[in-house]
């Protein structure tokens, strides 16, 4: 049902943005494949790695995005094709690698494909990656449909080796995620021997060292590159232009906003009166075509997410440009006729059009609408939570259970992950969970509060860090806060997996992207090395879990302690119940004092039920994961744990 | 050779909590179309609604052109609720009084409801609600036929053996078959497609 | 019992929950360390000498508030449900009785604080079948006391020296009244004593605590309670932190108070005796302990403490003051007077005023702190 290698050439197949993107980059030939999981970007290493093979395709998951970036380029360095996936603020943590990339240029095609998240449907932030390709001073390409994120893919290989330089291309979450009708192309044969030739001047591109010096030279050569690809870029087949010739109306638009922008005038019935220029090259802008199409329409809508990037670009750009194409009324994001914050929607641009075009969009009738809000105001939210079984939530109970007995006001640095939700919805991790902040932010921000002590800081403090987010940013951190003698807990979260994004396997397991048998790298031996005194623990050993905490809290200095237990959703337990858990509601005491529910209305697991009725707790045989964990909890002995016989 | 549709685009949103096989049954779906030579879009959000939360897959059929992925307001034709209250919550964005909304019966209590603050309304209250906003609606206890057959999670095709047994979309039977064993290992197909059939006659 | 006033809605303003404990108790420095308000629930425990709330508990009224000697108590009401009018006096309680009294077991007494009364009256409590069950106190690690449950007369006569750190001695009652004891006896400071005289009032008035009627109590099984005289208690926190810069923790083997012109506290180790000067032991006494009116444990059967005697102090050390106030606790000492268990001298002339006039000074510090708070 989704991209296999059973499928052929010229088949029509319903595929996934990320799919389509695998595809592009498998139809070009792509050798090496590098990422850090993400969401809206990980599916296509996954896709990618379903392909792999010894010699044709290698993919990596690896540890952060800067080295995933890295290990792209070498293999570019060496004459093959290679792209980067990483989502938005992944581009960050490659940033500085790629600056000095696109200064020494490549060889091999090779792309950075970035998986933007406007509204953080799953992120912290919604920071955007198309500055880079500006400041970068490298092209930037962003597919409008499924079909397009394919093509460009695919193009985007030979756009790079015809300017040897990195080329982005930039998908979102509604584009990454949704999918569509791809008619798949051929896949190449093999290709060349992999070889870094490094024995000619610095001069050459195709022989000499890869290195960003000399700057200056090497800055004037990037910029020429950059000239070459917007000449290319005039005649782009990836640019439309759909509409009348003379609008009321320019609509200028990339990504899936253009799919937004095509509904709304269709919403309005305005397709007559409006016109839509889709750019499928946002970077450099194409000066022609630009001033082709402003120069037909006197107002200029650009619709785009999340920041006004095309939108203050092409002002520039119509500025330079007034005396031949006029002055022009532009709206979109500056004059707030879009937001500037969150994603678009078909309805939000629908508005916008309507609004400059002086159309009223078609409304459901009032009657309708009334009906709606009497009869739905009984629908209580979702809020996400940890998942049954989950050990973060074991973890997070017995770090709340010894901060509170400590009594001097410690809090817990929180970081990305799944138990990033102790901090987003603070009854999730009891009230622990302070601060939240990029990967591995946690521990160093820790690493900084345990200095503060001679400031008069009591309050002890702890940071919480997931396997996965160990090896990609807290190592450097946990170094500092040792040499640097802090005082500090540090919690590894060890669920043996990078859980939130899809259990995609890191340097702590055994294996690799590709399902390769691969080295572990040990956890508790780092920190040895480091240099920390290391205790690990089972999270769902309650009581000694919270004597250990206790006791690590009034010593000086940097402890770790490795709360270890897989997800409940990794391979090892999903659909497996270690315990068939259930309430003896003779024992079980409700609400009354004495217990009054701790076990709903704190605990929260969603494997446990309150019966309003009967005024009893019940376990849900259907959601409750068997982790046995709720009956060291509750006070009257009243959920029992049978040994489950196991498949 | 393209088949004609009610209407163009045709939206369905499929809706439930994470962890009911939502993905799945857009997936299963749109296939389906796109066999039947449609073009189709589904719009989905993974990632943090997975825990416990509200997932909705949007699906915009057309015999030409590409739709967002996200319907616009008020535009659902067909909803298929895998959870109750989920039917409701997509009825206050994309309702009409045209719509058709297929409603798997059997509640998930959100985390809310679990500790007590919030109510989980009553089978009856959902049932009449769904039907004063929509223009047709079935209810189907599609988790309890699923258990049946050996898998909860299979409560999603019985749903969408139901949204072919509805006539707007000509799907049927040897269709589903034959996008399952494509992409299926041959030990489920036989569990799906009782499914699917469970389904259809519960609509018949 | 005696009939218990019941409580007009209000009067006691003894409603609340958690919300209020921590307002009224927990977070205005008041909580004494007597353990009422934990192993109740999940809510509350006590950790290194602390009450420490772990969850939040959003009930609008509970045991904990209910039971807390440091919640709006109506003592007069709760006297009255106890004691006779007769026997009250206004500066030491109900007192039917006053007695110098001192074990007859010479071991017992050299391990004892004073006149090892106490734990002679448990043991034999426990040996005559009048309870089974005794909560004592008894050293832990590093001078943090711990309550522990007994059931063997010999074990009884074990603990011994005070360390003038509260155990949490009503916790413990909580957690095994539930269990299979039936008459459980209870070694109690002041605090304590009223915390169990207030359990045992709402533990009677279902009417005025319907709510509790759903909660198994347990409280019907408590059948003795020995009170000991107390000025304060340390905080355990502060107090090893002063004597960890004078001696080595695992070497004290007990400590006292002589009589105050002495102005000290004496610490026992394995080795020498350490004397610290009382002005560096008061910033080390419990806050709340400053508001306390009871010197002698009001709320007992009978109430024990270090006597005063003419001869002077390396006597009266090995001697025992022991205020009786119910017939249970009359028939107690008696039991003990013809099983040859406590051996007995004459009451000095003087020593019952004096004891008063302490009793009274104690309720008058107190009364002008709660003036100024």
């Amino acid at each position: 049902m989704s991209l296999d290698r059973e499928q052929k050439e010229g088949s029509e197949v319903l595929l996934m943005g990320n799919e389509a993107i695998a595809r592009g980059a498998l139809e070009a030939g792509v050798r090496v494949a590098a990422g850090y999981p993400g969401t809206p970007s990980s599916e296509i290493i996954e896709t990618l790695s379903r392909f792999s093979e010894a010699g044709k395709l290698y993919v990596e998951w690896s540890t952060n995005e800067k080295v995933a970036m890295e290990v792209a380029a070498a293999a570019s360095f060496a004459g093959l094709r290679s792209l980067c996936v990483m989502k938005q603020n992944g581009v960050n943590v490659a940033s500085d690698f790629l600056l000095h990339l696109t200064g020494s240029g490549t060889r091999g095609g090779m792309i950075l494909i970035t998986c933007d998240d406007p509204g953080a449907l799953s992120s912290v932030n919604e920071g955007e990656s198309r500055h880079f390709a500006r400041l970068m001073e490298i092209p930037l390409l962003e597919p409008a449909d499924f079909r397009e994120a394919k093509e460009m893919t695919r193009w985007a290989f030979d756009l790079s080796e015809a300017i040897r330089n990195v080329v982005m291309v930039r998908s979102v979450t509604r584009m990454s995620h949704a999918s569509g009708n791809v008619v798949l192309g051929a896949l190449p044969a093999a290709g060349g021997k992999a070889q870094f030739r490094c024995d000619g001047p610095v001069s050459d591109p195709d022989r000499g060292p890869m290195i960003s010096t000399p700057v200056i030279a090497k800055h004037r050569l990037q910029q020429e590159k950059l000239r070459k690809a917007a000449a290319l870029f005039e005649d782009s087949p990836f640019n439309t232009y759909e509409g009348p010739e003379t609008p009321e109306l320019l609509i200028i638009t990339s990504s899936v906003c253009t799919l937004y922008s095509r509904e709304a005038l269709s919403l309005l019935r305005a397709e007559g009166r409006a016109a839509i220029l889709k750019l499928g090259t946002t970077w450099p802008l194409p000066p022609a075509l630009l001033k082709k199409h402003l120069r037909g329409a006197e107002k200029v809508l650009i619709v785009e997410e999340v920041l006004p990037f095309l939108e203050d670009q092409v002002k520039i750009l119509a500025a330079e440009q007034a005396r031949e194409i006029g002055i022009k009324t532009f709206y979109g994001k500056n004059d707030g006729t879009l937001p500037m914050v969150g994603e678009l929607n078909p309805d939000l641009v629908a508005a916008a059009v309507g609004r400059i075009l002086g159309i009223v969009s078609p409304a459901i009738p009032a009657e309708y609408r009334e009906k709606l809000q009497s009869l739905t105001a009984f629908v209580p939210k979702r809020e996400q939570t940890f998942c049954p079984g989950c050990p973060h939530r074991a973890s997070f109970w017995g770090i709340r259970e010894a901060l509170q007995r400590d009594s001097r006001g410690g809090f817990v640095c929180g970081d990305i992950g799944c138990y990033a939700m102790a901090s987003l919805f603070p009854a999730a991790g009891f009230h622990t969970a302070k601060t939240l902040h990029s990967m591995g932010s946690g521990t160093g921000i820790a690493s900084g509060f345990g200095k503060l002590g001679p400031f008069g800081m009591e309050q002890p403090v702890l940071a919480v860090c997931g396997d996965s987010t160990f090896y990609h940013a807290a190592i450097p951190a946990l170094i500092n806060a040792v040499h640097q003698n802090a005082d500090i807990t540090f919690i590894a979260l060890d669920n043996s997996g990078t859980a939130m994004t899809g259990f995609q396997p890191h340097p702590g397991l055994d294996v690799n992207a590709m399902g390769e048998v691969s080295p572990k790298v040990d956890i508790a031996a780092i920190c040895g090395a480091i240099g920390a005194p290391v205790v690990t623990g089972d999270p769902f050993a309650l009581i000694e879990t919270r004597e250990t905490l206790n006791r690590l809290l009034e010593e000086p200095g940097v402890k770790v302690l490795i709360l270890k237990q897989s997800c409940a959703l990794s391979p090892e337990n999903k659909e497996k119940k270690r315990f068939l858990v259930r309430v003896d509601e003779a024992l079980c005491r409700g609400e009354a004092c004495g217990c009054n529910r701790i076990c709903t209305r704190i605990f929260r697991c969603p494997g446990l039920l309150w019966n309003r009725e009967r005024k009893k707790a019940e376990i849900d045989e259907v959601i409750c994961a068997g982790c046995g964990f709720c009956a060291g909890i509750c006070p009257a002995g009243a959920i029992r744990n049978e040994e489950a016989a196991n498949s | 050779m393209r088949e004609t549709l009610a209407k163009d685009p045709y939206n369905i949103v499929i809706t439930g909590v994470g962890g009911q096989g939502n993905v799945m049954a857009s997936r299963v779906l749109s296939n389906m179309l796109v066999r039947k030579g449609f073009r189709v879009t589904i719009g989905e959000t993974f990632g943090m609604s997975q825990r416990g939360g509200s997932v909705m897959s949007h699906i915009r059929v057309s015999p030409t052109a590409v739709w967002s992925p996200q319907i616009p307001k008020g535009m659902a034709d067909l909803i298929v609720a895998l959870e109750p209250i989920e039917a409701i919550r997509v009825l206050l964005d994309y309702g009409n009084p045209s719509v058709r909304v297929l409603v798997n019966l059997r509640a998930i209590y959100p985390v809310g409801v679990i500790t007590g603050e919030d109510e989980y309304p009553s089978e009856g209250t959902i049932r009449d609600a769904v039907a004063a906003l929509a223009a047709e609606a079935r209810f189907l206890a599609a988790t309890e036929e699923a258990i049946r057959l050996g898998n909860p999670i299979l409560g999603n095709i019985v749903m969408i053996g139901a949204v072919a047994s509805l006539g707007v979309l000509s799907i049927d039977r040897k269709l589903f078959e034959a996008v399952i064993r494509d992409g299926m290992p041959a030990a489920l197909v036989e569990a799906n497609l009782r499914a699917f059939a469970i389904g259809q006659a519960a609509v018949a | 019992m005696r009939d218990w006033e019941s409580d007009p809605a209000g009067q006691e303003s003894g409603r609340g929950g958690q919300k209020e404990l921590e307002e009224q108790v927990l977070g205005a420095g008041l909580c004494t360390g007597c353990g009422a308000c934990v192993s109740l629930c999940p809510y509350q425990t006590i950790y290194h000498d602390r009450t420490v709330v772990l969850h939040s508990c959003d009930l609008a009224q509970g045991r904990c508030y209910a039971a807390c000697p440091r919640t709006p108590t109506d003592l007069g009401s709760l006297r009255s449900g106890l004691y006779n009018e007769t026997d009250c006096t206004p500066e030491l309680g109900a007192l039917k009785g006053f007695f110098i009294t001192r074990t007859t077991d010479e071991g017992a007494r050299r391990r004892a604080q004073h006149g090892g009364t106490v734990t002679a009256l448990m043991a034999l409590a426990l040996r005559e079948g009048l309870i089974d069950t005794a909560i004592l106190a008894e050293g832990g690690e590093g001078l943090l006391p711990r309550s522990i449950t007994v059931r063997d007369p010999e074990a009884a006569g074990m603990p011994g020296g005070s360390r003038f750190v509260v155990s949490p001695t009503v916790a413990e009652f909580n957690r095994i009244c539930l269990g299979n004891a039936a008459k459980i006896g209870v070694v109690a400071t002041p605090c304590q004593a009223l915390a169990l005289a207030k359990m045992r009032k709402w533990g009677h008035d279902a009417a005025s605590y319907p709510h509790f009627r759903e909660v198994e109590n347990g409280i019907e099984k408590l059948h003795l309670v020995v009170g000991l005289f107390c000025g304060w208690a340390l905080s355990w926190q502060k107090l090893a932190a002063l004597l960890k810069k004078k001696t080595d923790l695992a070497r004290v083997t007990g400590m006292d108070i002589p009589p105050s012109r002495y102005h000290t506290l004496e610490v026992y180790t394995t080795g020498e005796t350490v004397r610290v000067s009382l002005d560096e032991v008061d910033p080390c006494v419990r806050e709340a302990c400053r508001t306390c009116g009871d010197m002698t444990a009001e709320f007992s059967d009978l109430s024990v403490g270090s006597a005063r005697l003419p001869e002077g102090w390396e006597t009266a050390r090995s001697w025992n003051q022991v205020i009786v106030r119910t017939e249970r606790g009359m028939d107690l000492l008696e039991l003990a007077r013809d099983r040859g268990v406590l051996e007995f001298r004459a009451a000095p002339e003087g020593n019952l005023e004096k004891l008063k006039a302490a009793s009274l000074g104690k309720k008058r510090a107190a009364a002008s702190r709660n003036g100024k708070r």
